[in-house]
């Protein structure tokens, strides 16, 4: 057999040698300009202050047209029935907007929260806040959870929730200065947008001495956020060891088109220096305790499970080859022969080692690697050498496999133009694969794009593509749009078969899929689509459970997966967590115990956690039911916003089954089998054309099986609006509340 | 004959656990391997036998999601 | 680079000594009669001693933990966040908590130890500073 990593030798010799992780192309801004650039359009102050027992009880809301600046209660309510973090966020969501809200009205806002527990040192995945907001790409709340410092410093500073209103007619920068107590809006003209750039000058600008520049975090987007839908938000901190900021994202949804829309540059916090006991839980022992057990745990068995701190996510590139579930070419197969080529080698070799790489203090599971030393090919910061956090799996599989491109400087390449432009990496990964699939069948051709020859792996034009948008031109322009309303332009242009599109357009809810293959697991069929928020892997990965382990075989253990699952993962965006720590390690012991899948310690040391910072301790069943409040108000949510109800949650084909001859001719072998075992026929006896038709109507016929097992699981009718017994059950009968399902449920 | 995760795969004289999961291309790090209900720990994954009509679980934990 | 280091032969494991070094170092550098807060802990079945591998300072997310002039590791209480990171990767479980502090502590290499051990078991010794390690 030929060597595999032929042609990569020269690549390995190169990146073998440590690259010096300091240097970068400097900025070459004069801060000073910027600053005496900046014209001061409020000015207010606060008393900082410390949480108790994981909450500050209170929110700054501030309204960027009126510049009324406030600070908002916390009630005992909110924190029983909503408990923080995306709760609190849906809570002030709902009572901003109203049914007729669009996501560019002044009334819409973004809303920043970290949980009770985000903040906390001791335990690996504990800096998290949610970002929520009315999403231009899906019409209904978003949520998006994020690390970076941002969230830690603003609960540090006295705040359990920022919450931004209005839109602003001038450029502006909220700088919220929680060692002074001072909060000021700041029209700045002059910056520049892209957050490589505008995070490192505004740490410097507001950072009071080097000392300092720890206690800074920025939110900022990007220039592609102002002339697309699909807009991120990233959340810096400051890398003392490398000596530059580096940037977290909230992703999905375009809150970063929200945040441009309403002219904001940037918004930083300036917190207090970070101590491990700052949220001043009832019981620092458990948490110090737990959190040095999971220490320990990473240190004894990262290296022989996941390798997280050598490679982060993207360990899994080549086990989802192996599987057949790591998409290519806009999802229409799960494995490729160069795939090595973006394997987690290749980051363990591209990413510098020899450094702590966590977006929180305390996280030794440490997956936010860095890549030093890349020279851009590209754009306008070509010849620059920048440091990018990278690939996370879904960059490497977004951005490289799912668009063909099997190089791995230019997978970085795109994950920094993502990242600085301000776009979300799944999003685009997801929405360049749907145009190159259009590309390869005929519906978009040299003439309808401009030029651009966006045949599967061809990263320059990718980039083009990407760099149009950020200029806002071109077909940039309209591929910033997101795969749902291409659908709909290139329906109405005459270009191409509109059901195709339907088939192939990985969206659900106006949302781009995240990267993983659902084609046979029926389970992740519905936990991509049968999600609050659109189709990602935040509520449910249930592959591996599903069609590798074959745990669920019934209807009803895929319906209690769909349960427990995206229950028990919603609590980590209400406390603050990140999930990773949860399952990208587990116990030595862990195959003793029931429902190992679970990992059933870890759970445990969450409700320790959690019962030691608020002093209530709770059942695994406290837990689904706090979880539960939460997920069925954002079900609730989505219906009063006009959607949330079956014909939603309905899944495009090429996530269930093989849309095209070759899809199913690559995989004939398991489909005609399937056509035996399952559908009991001869598949010897039958066209291709009639077998690819029995498929889909087996695949269909199942989903909808699907739907009503996990709609009757979480006391929904059929409608999949939750019934009032189910909602008096949860305790979130408010009036307002009621008065959204009941003309449903008659 | 025996069964890996219920779906059948053909037996031999000497297969290993190691053997199955290559078999599989199960290359997933955090798995747990039980032979008719009897857990197999990682280590002993090369060199232990699995006999005919053995019923073999490969349970694979969750990641990446 | 600076660290201790124990003679196995002449060590009695608190047999006579009455766990001296403990003693001394938590009441001399700690200011408290409770070895068990100690930096240092020898008994028959394990002996817990810091060999300024440097380690810690790799993983440390803070940057809070340095090498003096003389090797040996110091945590600077100023800058740590008590995320507890040093504690739980310390192959040796030198790096330790006082339940009554959110910063952790560690040996420093002072000698005090070295001075109060009546079998003279311990000594400072002068060996080559290890290169980080990739942890």
């Amino acid at each position: 057999m030929s060597n595999p990593y032929a042609g990569l030798t020269d690549y390995l010799a190169f990146h073998r040698v440590e690259t010096n992780y300091q240097q970068r192309t400097e900025n070459r801004l004069d801060i000073s300009k910027l600053r005496s650039a900046h014209n001061l359009l409020k000015e207010s102050t606060f008393t900082p202050k410390l949480p108790e027992k994981g909450y500050c009880h209170r929110g700054l809301y501030i309204n960027i047209n009126t510049l009324e600046v406030k600070e908002q209660p916390v009630t005992q309510e909110m924190k029983d029935i909503f408990i923080g973090g995306r709760g609190f966020g849906l809570w002030q969501l709902w009572h901003a907007v109203t049914p007729s809200t669009k996501w560019n009205d002044p009334e819409n806002e973004i809303v920043i929260s970290p949980g009770p527990l985000s903040g906390i040192t001791q335990y690996p995945g504990s800096g998290k806040s949610i970002v929520v907001s009315i999403s231009p790409q899906t019409d209904i709340p978003i949520d998006s959870n994020v690390g970076g410092y941002f969230g830690p410093l603003l609960k540090f500073s006295g705040y359990d929730f920022l919450e931004i209103q209005g839109k602003s007619e001038k450029e502006i920068i909220i700088f919220i200065d929680g060692q002074k107590g001072i909060i000021k809006i700041e029209e700045c003209p002059l910056e520049p947008l892209d957050s490589h750039i505008l995070a490192e000058v505004l740490t410097e600008m507001y950072a009071e001495g080097e000392g300092d520049r720890t206690n800074i975090s920025v939110v900022s987007a990007g220039s592609a956020a102002d002339n697309s839908l699909i807009g991120m938000l990233n959340f810096s901190w400051f890398d003392k060891r490398r000596g530059c900021i580096r940037l977290k994202q909230a992703g999905r949804g375009g809150i970063g088109t929200v945040f441009r829309d309403k002219r904001i540059k940037a918004i930083v916090i300036r917190g207090p220096e970070v101590k491990g006991d700052h949220n001043h839980p009832v019981d620092f022992e458990t948490i110090a305790k737990t959190g040095i057990k999971l220490h320990k745990e990473l240190r004894a068995l990262d290296p022989s499970q996941c390798v997280m701190r050598r490679n982060g996510t993207a360990h899994i590139v080549e086990i989802m080859d192996a599987y057949d579930l790591l998409p290519v070419h806009n999802f229409q197969y799960g494995s490729h022969p160069e795939t090595h080529k973006i394997a987690s080698y290749i980051w363990d070799l591209r990413c510098t080692q020899r450094t702590s790489d966590g977006c929180w203090y305390g996280c030794s599971m440490s997956c936010a690697k860095g890549a030093d030393g890349l020279t851009l090919r590209t754009g306008p910061y070509k010849g620059d050498v920048v440091t990018v956090d990278g690939p996370e799996y879904e960059n490497a599989a977004g951005l490289g496999s799912n668009a063909g491109i099997f190089d791995a400087e230019a997978v970085l390449e795109l994950n920094f133009y993502c990242d600085t432009y301000g776009i979300c990496t799944i999003t685009w990964g997801t929405i360049c694969a749907f145009v190159m699939e259009c590309y390869q069948r005929g519906i978009l051709n040299k003439e309808r794009t401009g030029g651009l020859e966006l045949t599967w792996g061809n990263w320059t034009a990718d980039l083009e593509l990407m760099h149009q948008m950020a200029r806002g031109e071109g077909f940039g322009k309209i591929v910033g749009l997101g795969v749902h309303k291409m659908k709909h332009i290139f329906a109405e242009r005459g270009w191409g078969d509109p059901k195709l599109l339907d088939d192939i357009g990985m969206e659900n809810k106006g949302l781009e899929y995240s990267q993983y293959l659902s084609k046979e697991s029926l389970a992740q069929q519905g936990g991509y689509a049968m999600t609050n928020k659109g189709p990602q892997h935040d509520e449910a990965w249930l592959i591996f459970m599903d069609m590798v382990n074959k745990q669920l075989p019934t209807f009803e253990d895929k319906a209690e997966a769909l349960y427990y699952f995206p229950l028990w993962r919603t609590w980590f965006g209400l406390n603050g967590w990140c999930k990773l720590p949860w399952n990208d390690v587990s116990p030595k012991d862990n195959h003793l115990r029931h429902e190992p899948h679970k990992i059933p310690e870890h759970v445990e040391n969450y409700l320790a956690m959690h019962g030691a910072m608020l002093g209530t301790h709770i059942t695994v069943e406290d837990m689904l039911n706090q979880s539960a409040r939460v997920y069925n108000f954002q079900r609730i949510f989505n219906i009063r916003m006009g959607k949330g109800l079956r014909i939603h949650d309905r899944a495009p084909y090429r996530s269930m089954g093989p849309v095209s001859k070759e899809e199913y001719t690559s995989r004939e072998d398991r489909y005609d089998q399937q056509i035996r075992d399952e559908m009991g026929q001869d598949p010897a006896k039958m066209s291709l054309e009639e077998r690819m038709a029995l498929h889909r109507t087996w695949r269909t016929d199942r989903y909808e099986k699907l739907t009503d097992a996990v709609y009757k699981r979480r006391g929904w009718t059929s409608n999949g609006v939750p019934t009032i017994d189910r909602i008096k059950e949860l305790g979130i009968d408010f009036p307002e509340v009621l008065d959204v399902v009941k003309p449903l449920l008659s | 004959m025996i069964t890996v995760n219920g779906d059948p795969l053909d037996w031999y004289d000497g297969i290993t656990v190691q053997n199955i999961l290559s078999a599989k291309k199960y290359k997933f790090p955090m798995l747990i391997v039980t032979i008719n209900e009897m857990h197999v720990p990682k280590e002993n994954y090369a060199d232990t036998t699995v006999p005919d009509e053995a019923e073999v679980k490969v349970i694979h934990l969750l990641s990446g999601g | 680079m600076k660290s201790l280091k124990i003679d196995n032969n002449k060590c009695d494991y608190g047999r006579k000594c009455n766990h001296e070094c403990e003693l001394t170092c938590a009441s001399k550098v700690f200011k408290c009669d409770d070895p068990a807060r100690a930096a240092l802990h020898i008994n028959s079945d394990q002996t817990i001693i810091c060999d300024q591998c440097g380690d810690c300072v790799v993983v440390c997310p803070a940057d809070a933990l340095s090498r003096n002039k003389q090797g040996i590791v110091l945590l600077d209480k100023k800058i740590c966040v008590g995320c507890y990171t040093c504690v739980g990767f310390c192959e040796k479980n030198a790096f330790e908590r006082n339940p009554e502090w959110v910063v952790p502590y560690k040996c420093i290499a002072c000698g005090i130890c070295v001075k109060a051990c009546p079998n003279s078991a311990l000594e400072i010794v002068e060996v080559p500073t290890p290169s980080p390690r990739i942890i």
